[in-house]
């Protein structure tokens, strides 16, 4: 049985735009995507119908115990940690600000659980301070794939490189390079969802 | 100001960027407001603005990232979409706790295309 496959993105400051840069014409992908966006909580519909107007995806804000679905990417609310629970649901709970922010990409990151019905890549977005690195290490360490924008396309290098200075990275990529990358990493959905 | 108008606020005590930003927006049908310090920002907020404001970082006496802890504060965040605008190349440790209040981070010198196609996405939020 092939695994399911999960991609996890984090993005603060610069975000909205490359997000939207990464997800035009993307296709419908056979697995569920996962974006904790630094942002303030009134901007969240608009920004989740900016992402859905551009591509084939569903695009929707994540809700507390909604089970993962293929072809499917969750934005985390505002002023919510969102954890994985069993890399299969979605939990949205309350709690200190970690990194300063709420929710943390890291909080996400490290909720996933190593598992042999799972395949998970993580990527790190434009962004200030260090959100996400911690994350992506140890997403290293359950044997995902690692990816961070690279410096030339980041708005802020801030958190892609301490994503690199993680020593856990396995790609510096631009936008458009991300997006082949998922888009091969999840493959493209063929039948109905 | 009402939903739905484009309304975007420029501060920045350098005002030939403030001149810039309307020589770019106004054909646009954006409406423009350009103020030089911190504290005429707020003033603009407490009278009803409503918009995307372009913060620069460096000011005399009250700087970017102040200004806009002074904008979360009084609980003005909630009708306004920052981004900041600056000749500065990295944000500093001032930004920790704005994190979330800053959606994006235009560096001076900036293209018009890039600055136009900023300002209309995050209009595009606000109606």
């Amino acid at each position: 049985m092939k695994p399911y496959k999960l991609v996890l993105i984090g993005a603060s400051a610069g975000g909205p735009r490359t997000l939207k840069e990464i997800f035009t014409d993307t296709p419908r992908l056979n697995g569920s995507i996962i974006i904790v966006q630094h942002m303030p909580q009134f901007v969240n519909t608009a920004f989740c119908e900016s992402l859905n107007s551009v591509t084939d995806l569903q695009v929707k804000i994540a809700e507390n115990s909604e089970s993962l679905r293929s072809g499917t990417v969750y934005l985390a609310p505002s002023s919510m940690h969102m954890s994985l629970i069993n890399n299969m649901a979605i939990r949205l709970y309350s709690g200190e600000k970690v990194n300063f922010v709420c929710p943390s990409i890291d909080v996400t990151m490290k909720s996933v659980t190593r598992d042999e019905g799972t395949s998970t890549m993580g990527v790190i977005l434009t962004g200030m301070g260090k959100d996400g690195a911690e994350g992506i290490r140890h997403l290293k360490n359950i044997k995902a794939v690692t990816v961070a924008q690279n410096e030339d396309t980041s708005i802020v290098y801030g958190m892609p490189h301490e994503a690199v200075l993680t020593g856990c990275i396995d790609y510096q990529l631009s936008p458009d390079q991300i997006r082949n990358k998922i888009i091969s990493f999840l493959g493209i959905l063929r039948e109905r969802i | 100001m009402e939903k739905g108008e484009k309304n975007v606020m420029v501060v920045d005590d350098d005002a030939s960027i403030i001149n810039v930003v309307k020589k770019l927006l106004e054909p646009r049908g954006i409406s423009v407001v350009g103020v030089t310090t911190g504290n005429e920002c707020l003033a603009e907020l407490e009278n009803g603005f409503r918009g995307v404001v372009l913060m620069d970082v460096v000011m005399p006496n009250m700087d970017g990232w102040d200004t806009i802890k002074e904008i979360v504060d009084r609980g003005y965040k909630d009708r306004v979409i920052i981004s900041m605008l600056t000749g500065k190349g990295e944000p500093d440790k001032k930004m920790d706790n704005l994190k979330e209040y800053v959606l994006d981070y235009i560096k001076k010198p900036f293209s018009s295309k890039n600055l136009v196609t900023v300002v209309e996405e995050y209009l595009g939020y606000l109606t």
